[in-house]
């Protein structure tokens, strides 16, 4: 009786502890475990079986920006070290019928694997089919179209830690705030499974912190739109404590917001790397801190991880790379970490 | 540009050599491409197909723009009717027959024109700010439809027939661009219509006076850009097999762009339908091609508008009215 006991007691710990783990961890776009992006590695004998392949890639971005740069750079610059030439690159201004026109041409070259970003993941198996009818493998970055499956038709996704993004910004408006205060939350309101994640398990992180709450909210679509909404929360809430923005483009427009109003006691943390929200940073402004993924990383193991499916070897589904939160003191770190290259010298943290 | 008069009708535009440019323009870029990129696939039958599928819907929704702009009028909405027609036919398509499908995305498009049109009919207001306006208003309205989610459409009769399939060998989208082009073409050349709205578009005292009724015209026009729109909103949807919010989105200047190279004059009274087509093959062509030379998306967006500037001040040369 007592050794049934202890069994349950052991299985409801369990279960607990699978449930605590489902929300803090990310997950991959079908439930996939991530698996840590630096343990995806090439041997010696692979890397020189790679430049052997002659192969050749191409990539296929969603949108460009900074953040795709770096990962663009970082795919490059390790396709580069293994021998794999890239032979064209594309933007789709987040349209999805723009991705699979990009695609379609993209095969005009025939490169062995196409790096890519869907844009939706709902309509995007009839974008990336005519690339698996035509023999060129397929390595996603944060998602990949509906139905496809790991193994058979695409290699791996590369990500960063979605969930840890989101949590380390809560933990970062806690430190800056210690640990107490209101907050507002400006979520993306689309549905685009990175910046959903994101926000989510900042609201999370926040909810679970004694002493602060989300005391306003307000979803966005366009960008453009923020600096309506940080207005809004700041008329509404004289004393708002801090203020959340889904991605670092609209929160420039909220600082400039905060600025206008003469406001220097609201706090503003974000996600991505942005010069002008680390300069208020540096010089002591509302912004409290940034949290950016580890982009160049993300190129690179995607690199790595589509040299690894072009020979044949098999790749852990999900592989993410972690998550830094950038301060006023951690400025050129957060640089060279997440986009591998220092801060613009208007920073003067050189 | 005398070549779009209908015979027999009042002398309203000039022979123009400009006209021609576009398709100088065409043949000089596709030159250079096949010669820059003749390792490179440009010239496979399957990637010059590719390009005639993918400027289908632009095509489309260009040859309606024809129409709006010769009127004197401009339709900016045209972007966000494709997300409307395509989410409406998808939606109803989720339970009901694909031919419900398609007349819900033609009846949203018509209604859209008939409220466009009335507007800049019969309230008399500017058709920039009326479709700036609705522009807006129905994005907003798309995004509000299915909340942001993407609708997927697996009829096969539908996605064969609108974007994926082929009739004897040859794409419906293939198909579909030929037939908008032959019929645009047709009626703008060739019948009453499409001379009462270059007459319109040249100079709407005049072709009152010669009892045009001009107000009914603006409406139709409106109506047919419109139409044009949902159409391609259903190519697209046929084509992706699935609608979202963001289709068609960034299409209104590839279109507008693609007529005013074409040939087509910005403020009334001249156009035409098979320069549009021409102008969104260079459009697409222009995408491909530089995509395939391996150029990075930045310097991509720069040679691309660089070549319309370039394409623009040529056609734009016009004498003055």
């Amino acid at each position: 009786m007592r050794r049934l006991f202890t069994f349950m007691l052991t299985a409801a710990w369990l279960a607990a502890g699978s449930v605590l783990a489902a929300e803090t961890t990310t997950k991959g776009p079908h439930g996939e475990a991530a698996t840590p992006a630096a343990s995806v590695t090439l041997t010696p004998e692979q890397e020189a079986k790679v430049r052997d392949g002659k192969f050749t890639a191409a990539l296929s971005w969603h949108t460009t920006s900074d953040w795709s740069a770096a990962v663009g750079n970082g795919a490059k610059d390790e396709f580069g070290r293994l021998g794999i030439e890239v032979v064209a690159e594309t933007d789709a201004g987040f349209d999805a019928a723009r991705q699979k026109s990009d695609i379609e041409t993209i095969l005009a070259k025939k490169p062995s694997v196409i790096v890519s970003l869907p844009v939706d993941p709902e309509t995007a198996p009839e974008a990336y089919r005519p690339a698996l009818a035509a023999g060129t493998k397929l390595m996603f970055v944060d998602n990949a179209p509906k139905g496809f499956v790991h193994g058979t038709d695409y290699i791996a996704i590369s990500s960063a830690d979605l969930v840890q993004m989101g949590a380390k910004a809560g933990k970062a408006l806690a430190d800056a705030l210690g640990s107490k205060g209101k907050v507002g939350y400006i979520f993306h309101d689309a549905d685009f499974y990175v910046t959903n994640q994101r926000d989510q398990s900042f609201k999370a992180t926040v909810a679970a912190t004694p002493g602060m709450e989300i005391a306003v909210e307000q979803g966005l679509a366009d960008p453009a739109r923020a600096e309506d909404i940080g207005n809004a929360f700041v008329a509404q809430n004289p004393d708002l404590d801090a203020i959340y923005v889904t991605w670092a483009e609209p929160a420039e427009l909220v600082l400039a917001a905060l600025r206008n109003a003469g406001n220097t006691r609201t706090k503003i943390v974000t996600l991505d790397l942005s010069e002008p929200l680390a300069l208020d940073m540096v010089k002591g402004g509302n912004v409290a801190a940034i949290v950016a993924d580890e982009a160049y990383m993300i190129g690179v193991t995607a690199a790595r991880a589509a040299a690894l499916g072009l020979i044949g070897e098999s790749v852990p589904p999900f592989l993410a790379v972690d998550a830094i939160a950038v301060t006023k003191d951690t400025v050129k770190d957060g640089w060279n970490q997440s986009l591998h290259r220092d801060p613009p010298a208007s920073l003067g943290v050189q | 540009m005398a070549l779009d008069r209908p015979a027999g009708l009042p002398r309203i535009g000039r022979i123009d050599p400009t006209a021609y440019v576009v398709y100088v323009g065409f043949l000089l870029i596709f030159a250079v491409f096949a010669v820059v990129l003749r390792d490179s696939g440009f010239l496979t039958a399957s990637n010059l197909l590719n390009i005639v599928q993918q400027t289908a819907p632009v095509t489309v929704m260009a040859i309606g723009m024809v129409y709006v702009l010769t009127a004197g009028e401009i339709d900016l909405s045209v972007g966000s009717v494709v997300a409307i027609s395509a989410l409406s036919a998808a939606v109803v398509m989720r339970e009901h027959h694909w031919l419900l499908g398609v007349a819900a995305a033609l009846a949203a498009g018509g209604a859209i024109g008939l409220v466009n049109g009335s507007l800049v009919a019969y309230g008399r207001l500017p058709s920039f700010l009326v479709t700036l306006a609705t522009m807006g208003l129905l994005a907003g309205v798309a995004r509000w439809m299915t909340n942001l989610q993407s609708v997927p459409v697996t009829d096969p009769t539908f996605t064969g027939l609108f974007g994926s399939g082929r009739l004897f060998g040859i794409p419906s989208l293939l198909i579909w661009t030929a037939l908008a082009v032959g019929l645009g073409h047709y009626v703008y050349r060739e019948t009453r219509f499409g001379a009462h709205v270059l007459a319109t578009g040249d100079s709407p005292r005049a072709a009152r006076a010669a009892g045009i009724k001009v107000d009914r015209l603006r409406l139709k026009v409106m109506i047919l850009g419109s139409l044009c729109a949902a159409l391609a909103g259903l190519l697209y949807l046929g084509r992706i097999q699935g609608a979202r919010y963001t289709l068609g989105e960034t299409d209104l200047l590839t279109v507008i762009a693609a007529v005013i190279v074409g040939g087509t004059r910005l403020n009334g009274g001249a156009g035409t339908v098979v320069g549009a087509l021409v102008g969104s093959l260079l459009m697409g062509m222009l995408n491909n091609g530089l995509i395939l030379m391996g150029l990075a998306v930045s310097e991509q967006m720069i040679v691309r508008g660089l070549i319309i500037l370039a394409a623009v001040a040529l056609t734009l040369r016009e004498p003055r009215r």
